[in-house]
């Protein structure tokens, strides 16, 4: 094993070098994790609903259960409005939730752990939810940075931070997920290397704290992918229903 | 016998209410844990945000050092405006 911590999030190149008008589109580590993790939604939701049995079977359930949370969430935070929109938080979430995931197995590859990634997933979401609000509302909608019941004299300050604080929103999504898979990845591989340097005799506390660790990254991860989700169907909703 | 029934069936309401208790705090608290996790990004990301818009305009208008301080502390309050709105809607969503 690699002794350095961060070596594991190195992108590398599987099989031949693609290069099209100088850009590198080679096939990479990063996307073989991201093709297994779509490979495998699609098989679980295929053969989740294959059989549409009135008692189900366990894979049934569980992509019947992942459909009931998402419709949950979306309906929690955005409104009947935002039904539309399932289909996109539906892929975003469960493709960020198997990444997460996938890259808690031993040897695999985080693919969310890079802030470009995540980055692409924000600045997706930011452009499209600001085109979305300037489709419904018009011009009406730069109404967000000027809030309502503000005195005249401060209104360009007040302006001029609502600005920035809508520009932070993809800056903020996307560094949280990237920031806590990767701290939490690394954190597991220095552990992991005391446990190797330590031996037999003081091996062990590190070896528990690790084990310890392993289960608060896996629900970091669940909870990441949620985050993401449910922030998306806030600025969804935000677009979607403008009062202020 | 028909006691015996009315206690079974008494059993089984208080059960599945005890059960649905314990699901909806375990909910609750990956919900807290959740925004913990974004009120820290929130407040850092404006102030990055507000940084690197008073750096482009500073280049821009060759006004070197004025506007990266006076965005950096616009970016600063937009961060606790942040905050502050995501506060809010937690107290909503409590209540």
């Amino acid at each position: 094993m690699a002794a350095n911590p961060m070596q594991q999030f190195e992108v590398h190149r599987i099989g031949p070098e693609i290069k099209i008008s100088g850009i590198d589109l080679s096939f990479t580590n990063s996307s073989l994790f991201m093709t297994i993790s779509a490979v495998l939604i699609t098989a679980l939701l295929l053969f989740g609903t294959r059989e549409k049995k009135l008692v189900p079977s366990k894979i049934q359930l569980m992509s019947e259960m992942l459909y009931n949370f998402i419709a949950k969430m979306i309906s929690d935070t955005a409104g009947k409005k935002a039904k539309p929109y399932f289909p996109f938080i539906f892929s975003l979430f469960i493709f960020i939730l198997f990444c997460n995931m996938i890259g808690m197995l031993p040897y695999s590859f985080t693919v969310t752990s890079h802030i470009i990634v995540t980055l692409t997933f924000a600045i997706f979401i930011f452009i499209g939810v600001t085109i979305l609000g300037f489709v419904i509302h018009g011009f009406k909608y730069l109404k967000i940075f000027v809030p309502s019941g503000v005195p005249i004299v401060l209104l360009p300050i007040i302006t001029i931070i609502e600005i920035i604080s809508y520009l932070s929103r993809p800056v903020s999504l996307s560094v949280r997920l990237f920031a806590n898979m990767m701290a939490g990845h690394t954190m597991l591989k220095v552990f992991g290397g005391f446990v190797i340097s330590l031996g037999l005799i003081g091996g062990w506390l590190p070896l528990s704290f690790s084990v310890a660790l392993t289960g608060l990254e896996i629900l970091v991860a669940f909870l990441q992918a949620y985050v993401f989700a449910i922030l998306t169907c806030i600025y969804l909703n935000d677009a979607l229903n403008l009062h202020h | 016998m028909s006691d015996l029934e009315d206690l079974k069936t008494r059993l089984k309401i208080a059960k599945s209410k005890l059960q649905n208790k314990n699901l909806k705090k375990a909910d609750k608290k990956g919900v807290f844990l959740g925004n913990a996790f974004k009120l820290g990004t929130e407040l850092v990301a404006a102030v990055a945000v507000g940084t690197i818009i008073g750096f482009i305009l500073d280049n821009w208008f060759g006004t070197k050092p004025i506007l990266i301080i006076v965005f950096f502390l616009f970016g600063a309050a937009a961060g606790i405006v942040n905050v502050f709105k995501a506060a809010k809607k937690m107290q909503g969503d409590g209540n």
